[in-house]
């Protein structure tokens, strides 16, 4: 049984070995550079935006992002309709399942990990990350950054916020409500948004208030902060269904 | 050269992890490894022409090119879906088996059907 457990290991990593070498030895043919050399004399007059990665992704190719947050609001409905739905066996099921991240006092001595050390350093540092979140989510224009990159900065942000004030008001933002409704509006603003120039322009996806003489630099920045705030408010959402359920 | 040899070393223990490993949590950790190695991939193939990051500027003839960046983004993303997806169902395996085991899950799943 050991010998030919041995056997399968060998030849799977022989297998892999090959795979890899398929994969990751490249040839000799170099890399194109006609996209960089288009993107670096047109991308920011088309666009307004000196990260040319967030040229790409909200103008150039901003349908394939529209796919992105779709994909991840259906992973996002996967998730929590999977870890709502969970019944332990040993649960006894006619308590009631509770979303609470601190810890009352006589519980603390069986959970060695939530201490008050943990509670006074993630209150301090929470908002201080959140702030960073939505500077890197509004700069994501001009600077490295984005509306996914400041979203998850965001969602930690709010993770260390709840998790340092488990006894003030902060920590009602932990009930689902808030975040689902700050998740859907945003998911919806997004879509509106790439419909309204439909109306103005006809073309889908392009900036509504061109006429009016608002600069595409702002439709970017517009369309960074409703990504920004979906990814922040969903990924703080799968966190704290994963993380607080317990029954009490 | 050496850059894509070790990422295929990368590769190869994110998929014999994935294969082998008897815990379901490691081997979503191996997805995350292997998912890591393919982003690699891209981004260097992609630093091949040039070692500037992708703004515009003076440096437009040395930048890197930003359409592969682009793309990868859409692949993080997708690979974060998958984490997250594949950590709710260990939850609910977890809620009906309470354990972490692969073999004692399918064990437990055949006795019960």
């Amino acid at each position: 049984m050991k010998m030919k457990t041995a056997a399968v290991h060998v030849i799977v990593i022989f297998a892999l070995v090959l795979l890899a070498g398929c994969l990751f030895i490249p040839d000799d043919t170099p890399w194109p550079t006609d996209v960089r050399t288009r993107l670096v004399s047109d991308g920011e007059k088309d666009t307004g935006a000196k990260n040319l990665v967030s040229a790409i992704y909200l103008a150039y190719r901003a349908f394939d992002t529209l796919g992105e947050t779709i994909v991840l609001i259906v992973a996002i409905i996967g998730t929590m309709s999977v870890v709502e739905s969970v019944k332990k066996i040993s649960d006894d099921p006619t308590t009631a399942v509770t979303y609470d991240f601190s810890l009352v006092k006589e519980k603390r001595s069986s959970h060695k990990l939530r201490t008050h050390l943990l509670e006074v350093v993630t209150g301090k540092i929470g908002p201080v990350v959140l702030l960073f979140g939505f500077y890197v989510m509004g700069q994501g224009h001009i600077s490295p950054g984005g509306g996914f990159q400041g979203g998850t900065i965001i969602a930690s942000g709010i993770m260390l916020f709840i998790l340092g004030n488990p006894y003030s008001k902060v920590t009602e933002m932990r009930q689902n409500k808030i975040l689902s409704t700050i998740e859907a509006s945003a998911f919806v603003l997004f879509i509106l948004v790439s419909l309204l120039s439909i109306l103005t322009s006809g073309i889908f996806f392009s900036n509504p208030l061109e006429a009016a003489g608002v600069k595409y630099e702002y439709y970017i920045i517009a369309l960074n902060a409703l990504i920004g705030l979906k990814v922040g408010s969903g990924i703080s959402l799968m966190c704290i269904a994963m993380m607080s359920r317990r029954r009490t | 050269m050496i850059r894509y040899i070790l990422l295929g070393i990368l590769f190869i223990i994110g998929m014999y992890a994935l294969i082998f490993h008897r815990s379901v949590i490691k081997k979503v950790i191996a997805l995350g490894i292997v998912n890591t190695s393919v982003v690699l991939l891209f981004i260097i193939s992609g630093s091949s022409i040039g070692d500037a990051p992708a703004f515009t500027g003076e440096q437009g003839a040395r930048m890197v090119d930003p359409m592969v960046q682009a793309l990868m983004l859409t692949a993080i993303v997708i690979g974060v879906c998958i984490t997250s997806f594949s950590l709710a169902l260990i939850v609910h395996l977890w809620g009906r088996f309470e354990t972490f085991d692969i073999d004692t899950i399918e064990k437990r799943g055949d006795d019960e059907s």
